[in-house]
């Protein structure tokens, strides 16, 4: 009997430190360095690309294919090996390959998750990539608020790619349906709840409205936006995070009264995808890059319009913007040129045309709006992206965290508030108040 | 460590004294080096990374950077004074009380229904109950999100012609840990089920077929003489269970909640992956981990100072009954 328990014993032991295991195999990595791989000038290159949208499957994934296919050809000498994650997953696994010393060449990362590339990720700044004439060539004509997201400290960082603003779909159909005006789209979040209980009441599984703040990848920007909206900011001017103002608990209360009135199903952001998919849910407020999914699920089903973010009674609506950043790691000279080649194809007109038609995002500058080779006609085709790019122009920008933990403050302020109020209940002023309080700890130390 | 103890048969007084010397050297040295590879994979794989996650511990690392200040005990005091670890502690014995049915009853229930049956679709019907263990586990959670998605899914679907719901399963923090405890039960209700044939088969039938010659009815042949006699394999299916319950439930929580709603379905492991890969945290990661480690520790001391001291006099006594093994 002893000697059976000695050995579950040891047998425990060896199970616990399995666990261990998983930390502390990264402890012996060193700073391994990528060794150049003999390609100078115009040698054939091959370099990496970690990209989200590459990661969704459908229409992110097709549509960074092509601007890939299209980059190769033009440049035969550059081969792109691309690879995805999910957007919550794609920092991670950046941070891992790096700790691995197998950092990709280029990383595209979404502006929350910045502060801790910055922080953990061995970044080449573009401004040091490329020279100042060739920087100031490609970044003419993109959108100041956009640049400033790639700017740190006076210096371009990363390089603005995609863009998205927080946007109300809606199912025509279903208003109809629900003797709704489908020209008329609620511009206040009171016509927002009146409406999507009048869809309700229809039955037979209809829903009103979603709004897709606590969102899986656990994204603030439509927290922020809504906090904006209401005349606030999550973030006050010394950096301290102020979600227990008056206009962040008066969000996070919009947010609760919508699904507590039933106005707004308690569900996750994946299944309210797909009941909007089903042409079963009346509005839902989420970013603009899921038009071109949305716009092929609706095809033969239901009749998609767009509005804009709707505002907070007669305070003008602020949304922030969502979006990614092109980060170049490489270190070898000639995968730093080919890196930036690539990088200048993905910013020019031509790339925003694939990735405004292919994936839904919205387009950086105004000269691929007019540009009839670019998307001149396609917006004329497809008006269903201009509420969102007249948006753009008036954007306020993302705030973020700052410090060390600022990625988990980020965590900590969808999962403990955002989730917590608009999906099981929690009361909006005292969660406010207490998540606040976890976040000042968080943001306010190293 | 019985293998190191071959009888000393060398004679004295036999020519070649300083053979012997080496031969019994050489004795001394055997067992060592076939222990060897073992010890060697165990400091490699299991010492080693131990001693590295308690140095970790004291550090500030991002994994990335070679920048690692000494933290000091700061890890230990973040570990413990901010909520989510404590909480993912409490839920973690949830996991284990809650796994303990579908490691231990259930199966057991399963096994002996199947063993009193001697029909000729018992092994298919062995083979069937089986299956769940082999699928691979995260297409298996994927399939529950459908099942469970609480306005689209079929369960929900199912439940509305009852007048039930709709019921927001892995939503609400009320009900999201015992759908994870429930989906991963089903494997270890399959795997353990296979665990309790094997215990029956050391079984006499003799003693079932004694005791129904006395008159015993079937569940007292179940009560008083197959369940007893598998003592030994529930207290190790239990132990198992309430050590490995939190890292079982891993993939289900990964895939369909990591971890939510407010940290509903959070585990220790969870918690700690999150810390090193989510906010490669790894000076807080390693902290956790030697808590786990040390938590553990505790368990199974008690696990092995009941098993064999109190149990023993347990069993001697219930032997004197004529009951136990």
């Amino acid at each position: 009997m002893k000697r059976y328990a000695m050995r579950t014993m040891s047998a425990t032991l060896a199970v616990a430190v399995t666990g261990t295991l998983a930390v502390a195999c990264g402890s012996s990595t060193g700073g391994t360095t990528k060794t150049a791989s003999g390609s100078t000038g115009n040698g054939p290159v091959t370099i990496t690309f970690e990209s989200y949208n590459y990661g969704t499957p459908d229409l992110g994934g097709q549509g960074t294919q092509e601007l890939i296919d299209n980059f190769e050809k033009a440049h035969p000498n550059i081969t792109i090996k691309p690879s995805g994650a999910s957007a919550a997953d794609i920092l991670p696994k950046v941070q891992a390959q790096t700790a691995a010393g197998n950092a990709p060449d280029i990383a595209q990362l979404g502006w929350s998750k910045e502060p801790a590339a910055l922080a953990n990720l061995p970044i080449v700044p573009i401004a040091d990539v490329a020279p100042a004439a060739d920087v100031s060539a490609q970044t003419a004509g993109i959108l100041p608020q956009a640049l400033a997201a790639g700017d740190v400290g006076g210096k371009l960082t990363a390089m603005p790619y995609t863009i998205s603003t927080p946007t109300l779909f809606y199912n025509a159909s279903l208003f109809t349906k629900a003797h709704l005006d489908p020209t008329k789209p609620p511009t206040t979040w009171a016509e927002v709840k009146t409406d999507a209980l009048a869809i309700k009441k229809l039955g037979g599984g209809a829903q009103g409205a979603y709004v897709d703040a606590a969102n899986a990848a656990k994204s603030d920007f439509l927290t922020q936006s809504l906090i904006n909206s209401n005349g606030g900011a999550l973030v006050s001017p010394s950096g301290a995070p102020q979600l227990d103002s008056p206009a962040a608990v008066g969000a996070l209360s919009m947010l609760g009264d919508l699904s507590d009135s039933g106005a707004q199903p308690k569900i996750s952001e994946t299944d309210a995808t797909s009941l909007f998919k089903a042409g079963k849910l009346g509005m839902y407020v989420t970013s603009t890059a899921l038009l071109a999914s949305l716009t092929k699920a609706a095809a033969g089903s239901f009749t998609l319009k767009t509005a804009g973010l709707p505002a907070f009674g007669t305070l003008p609506a602020k949304p922030t913007y969502s979006g990614s950043g092109l980060f170049i790691l490489s270190k070898d000279a000639a995968k730093r040129a080919a890196a930036w080649e690539f990088v200048k194809y993905l910013t020019s007109d031509a790339g925003f045309t694939v990735i405004t038609e292919k994936i839904g995002y919205l387009p950086l500058r105004q000269s691929t709006v007019d540009g009839a080779q670019y998307l001149g006609t396609y917006l004329t085709a497809h008006p269903a992206v201009l509420p969102a790019f007249k948006q753009l122009t008036t954007v306020t920008p993302y705030q973020e965290f700052s410090g060390p933990h600022a990625d988990q403050a980020r965590q900590v302020l969808q999962d403990d508030a955002v989730s917590a109020v608009m999906l099981n209940g929690a009361d909006p002023a005292a969660t406010a108040k207490s998540v606040n309080a976890r976040l000042l700890g968080l943001v306010g130390k190293s | 460590l019985t293998l190191a103890a071959p009888a000393r048969t060398s004679p004295a007084g036999t020519p070649g004294a300083h053979g012997t010397l080496r031969a019994r050297r050489a004795r001394a040295v055997g067992p060592w080096l076939y222990l060897a590879p073992a010890l060697a994979m165990l400091a490699v794989w299991v010492l080693l990374p131990l001693v590295a996650t308690v140095g970790l511990s004291f550090l500030h690392w991002n994994l990335t950077t070679g920048h690692r200040p000494f933290a000091g005990l700061d890890n230990y005091r973040r570990l413990l004074t901010q909520p989510e670890f404590p909480h993912a502690a409490w839920r973690t014995v949830l996991y284990g009380v809650g796994l303990l049915p579908f490691a231990t009853a259930l199966p057991m229930a399963m096994a002996i229904v199947l063993w009193k049956h001697t029909g000729r679709f018992v092994g298919v019907y062995r083979a069937l109950l089986f299956l769940p263990v082999v699928l691979a586990p995260v297409p298996t959670a994927i399939s529950w999100q459908f099942v469970l998605d609480p306005l689209q899914g079929v369960l929900n679907a199912s439940l509305a012609h009852l007048g039930v719901g709709p019921i927001r399963w892995l939503d609400s923090s009320s009900t999201a840990l015992w759908v994870i405890v429930v989906i991963t039960g089903m494997k270890i209700f399959s795997l353990n089920v296979l665990l309790y044939t094997a215990g029956l088969a050391g079984i006499e039938r003799h003693y079932v077929e004694a005791a129904r010659m006395d008159g015993a009815t079937e569940w007292e042949v179940t009560r008083h003489v197959l369940i007893p006699l598998l003592g030994r394999t529930t207290a190790f299916v239990s132990f198992l269970c309430l050590v490995l319950a939190g890292q079982w439930a891993f993939v289900t929580i990964n895939v369909l909640t990591q971890g939510g709603p407010q940290g509903a379905t959070d585990n220790v492991y969870y918690r700690q992956y999150d810390y090193a890969f989510g906010l490669f945290d790894t000076g807080l990661a390693s902290a956790a981990a030697v808590a786990i480690v040390v938590g553990l520790g505790v368990l199974a001391l008690l696990h092995s100072l009941l098993t064999g001291g109190r149990l023993r006099g347990l069993r001697r006594r219930a032997a004197g009954t004529g009951v136990a093994a």
